[in-house]
């Protein structure tokens, strides 16, 4: 069997190589059958057309075209020096992707590392980035993403925080005298815009702080952000420092501009004089401190609660809690033993009580206004230590 | 090669607690790993590179600068990367990579400009617009090296990089830290757990149990302490066991491999002259290459740590047993 299967030497000696098999006669006819091009004709056709076309341009002797004197430039020419369609021979540089080199598969980009040599500013800077970013985000994207809720009630409570100057403005401009006498500039007006327990101590103040302070710093220690300052230039005094002066800011807006705002107001609607600003300029000067100690009160109280916890809700519903429990508690028991001194616990009344000194109201409480100025020290004391010893507690690594 | 970091009986006490002691380290540019089991003392040392701490004795220097003084100088040239979340879930990318900028000391534009820049190189230039609580892990740890690098720190210190990352998403990270060494020539000091990973980027580390330092040098010469012959062998493995006991060579057997310790260029006869006495055939043998798992493990193990894989640690705790006391010198006893 093996026998009869040819080697390959077999297949290619010239004796015994199987010869081709001649073209039929039957073939050729139909070979023959098909038209054949006049190729002379076509040629004549294709110069008469080539003379009929525009000439090529001949280049002065002195121009130079794919690197030679004196070319002409033709259509293959134009095509050589846009698409280098020539046989690949000549000399020019193809201009690849250097980089493509490097990658691998499925790498999309090129990774490079780039430098920066750019100069890094002071710790005021560093400062002034804290500040702005928990300030700008109130009304800005990219920065401190505050809830929309917070936003809103802010917004409400400005707005319900120009109604004094709203309803100057109204007395002003209908000419009815007993509401400009209602609204306009007092001892008890100016105290009542920033002190009045009804409503905005019992509602709107301590709110909008509530929502404030709820995620100031606990949301730091919370979500790990107390990593991001403190592994940077920040040092710990200068972190707890923005936040204060952050929450203070934002609430400097909805006391003290608005009370600066009804002040003018009143100057600007009644068209007063130096002797009226000479007249109230102290009391409104007595409500800006008063307003001064009611803003950083509530912010040292509201960060102090925010430090301890590590959620937002904790704080907020804490500082509700003990502006107006204390103020309910101390009611209470005032109540019963008739004794006004129970009103020390209360942070408001304190205020209140240093806030009726200050513009010289008649005090609605017994005991003496050094007792609650000393106690609002303490409380504000009491609350900024335990900020700072919170802060210290925030960890760069794991808590 | 320039010194980035040198301390000098550095102490650190919280109370009764030695967290560091004496610890004398000197630690050059490039990749340096910094391992040691679950409270050896790797986050307080990180803690006090960066400045943060009151150290209880002892000198330091970060990048020239002194640890005790100059902390705001060390951490403006130190770029960060916790290992736990630490970004602001309702941010963009960009902007939360900004914001690091800004505080560490860049101008916003700068800012701004740079974190483009860095959130490209991390790979995530088409999801830097995107709410980072919408991240994966990985697009998360990204973002937290691009944080770390915006300013572009002469040292990267990186506290587990590629913890809880899939295979590619690791892969990733650790090629990007790669080429911060490589082409940005900056320094790293990596903190981890998985030594695959710190093989592929540092090539020296520093090894700290209980506070002290316990070995710090090159991998390769570290390797090098326990060279080790590999041994394959064939019909009598536990009679070869035996008679490499008896010779003093000590075996570490598992199924028909064993590994004895190298002495010397003798070793190699010795272990076929047994062989041979044995009765045994020796189907392999070859000088056996190290990891840095191994490595670890047997510094671990010496150390009274029962585990079978660097990855135990995570779980392990510090053993409550008496151990025996770590070197006191420098590179350790190994």
């Amino acid at each position: 069997m093996e026998d009869d299967i040819p080697s390959v030497d077999d297949l290619f000696a010239g004796d015994d190589f199987p010869p081709s098999e001649p073209i039929s006669e039957e073939t050729l006819p139909i070979i023959e059958s098909i038209p054949q091009p006049n190729v002379d004709d076509k040629i004549e056709s294709l110069m008469a057309v080539e003379q009929a076309l525009p000439q090529p341009d001949i280049l002065p002797a002195d121009a130079e075209f794919m690197g030679e004197k004196g070319g002409v430039v033709t259509g293959r020419g134009r095509m050589e020096a846009a698409f280098g369609t020539g046989d690949g021979d000549e000399i020019a540089t193809a201009q690849v992707a250097q980089v493509a080199s490097d990658a691998t598969a499925g790498t999309i980009f090129h990774q490079v590392y780039r430098p920066w040599r750019g100069k890094l500013n002071s710790r005021w800077v560093r400062n002034w980035a804290i500040l702005r970013y928990h300030i700008y985000g109130l009304f800005s994207k990219g920065h401190k993403p505050w809830p929309v809720m917070t936003k809103l009630v802010l917004f409400g409570v400005l707005i319900t925080s120009l109604g004094d100057l709203l309803m100057l403005t109204v007395g002003a401009a209908t000419g009815v005298e007993a509401i400009e006498r209602l609204a306009g500039i007092s001892r008890g007006n100016l105290y009542g815009h920033v002190l009045s327990f009804w409503f905005r101590n019992a509602c709107t103040y301590p709110i909008v702080t509530a929502l404030i302070i709820g995620g100031m710093i606990s949301e730091d220690r919370r979500n790990g952000t107390s990593a991001l300052y403190f592994s940077r230039p920040v040092n710990r005094r200068d972190y707890a420092a923005m936040k204060f002066l952050s929450v203070a800011a934002i609430l400097s807006v909805v006391v003290l501009f608005t009370l600066s705002a009804y002040y003018l107001g009143a100057i600007l609607v009644g068209g007063e004089g130096w002797s009226y600003v000479m007249d109230t300029g102290l009391l409104f000067l007595g409500a800006f401190i008063a307003g001064t100690l009611l803003v950083f009160t509530y912010t040292s109280i509201g960060l102090a609660l925010s430090s301890v916890s590590s959620g937002k809700f904790f704080p907020a519903v804490a500082f509700i809690g003990l502006i107006l429990g204390t103020k309910m508690v101390a009611f209470l028991i005032w109540a019963l033993f008739d004794s006004s001194a129970i009103y020390l616990i209360s942070p408001y009344d304190n205020l209140a009580h240093v806030g009726q000194w200050m513009l010289g109201l008649n005090h609605t409480y017994e005991h003496p206004a050094s007792w609650s100025l000393v106690m609002l020290i303490t409380m504000n004391a009491v609350s900024l230590y335990i900020l700072s010893a919170r802060v210290s507690s925030l960890e760069v690594t794991r808590e | 090669m320039q010194t980035i970091i040198a301390t000098e009986n550095l102490t650190k006490m919280y109370g009764p607690h030695v967290a560091l002691d004496e610890m004398s380290l000197k630690i050059n540019s490039g990749a340096t790993a910094l391992l040691g089991p679950n409270g050896a003392g790797k986050s307080t040392m990180i803690k006090t590179l960066l400045g943060l701490i009151q150290l209880t004795s002892g000198e330091g220097e970060v990048l020239g600068y002194n640890i005790r003084t100059e902390g705001d100088s060390i951490r403006q040239r130190i770029g960060y990367m916790p290992e736990y979340d630490c970004l602001t879930p309702e941010m963009n990318a960009i902007h939360q990579v900004k914001y690091c900028g800004e505080l560490t000391g860049m101008n916003t534009n700068v800012a701004m400009q740079r974190a483009h820049e860095v959130l490209e190189y991390v790979g995530l230039r088409d999801q830097r617009y995107r709410e980072i609580s919408s991240f994966s892990t990985g697009m998360m740890q990204a973002t937290k090296l691009a944080c770390a690098i915006i300013h572009d720190p002469e040292l990267l210190i990186c506290d587990e990089p590629t913890n809880g990352l899939d295979t590619k998403a690791r892969g990733f990270m650790l090629d990007t830290l790669f080429q911060v060494v490589k082409q940005g020539n900056r320094s790293i000091l990596m903190s981890s757990h998985l030594m695959d990973d710190v093989e592929k980027i540092c090539d020296r580390i520093v090894m700290i149990h209980k506070g002290k330092l316990i070995a710090q040098g090159k991998i390769e010469d570290l390797k090098a302490i326990d060279r080790e012959i590999e041994i394959w062998v064939w019909g009598g493995a536990s009679r070869m066991e035996a008679a490499l006991n008896d010779a003093g060579l000590t075996p570490r057997r598992t199924g028909r491999v064993m590994r004895v310790v190298r002495q010397d260029e003798t070793t190699y006869d010795l272990v076929l002259e047994l062989a041979a006495k044995s009765k045994v055939q020796i189907r392999r043998m070859e000088d056996y290459e190290p990891s840095l798992e191994d490595l670890f493990l047997v510094i671990m193990d010496r150390l009274g740590y029962g585990i079978k894989s660097s990855a135990d640690l995570l779980q392990s705790q510090p053993p409550t047993t008496s151990v025996a006391p770590a070197p006191s010198q420098p590179g350790g006893n190994y």
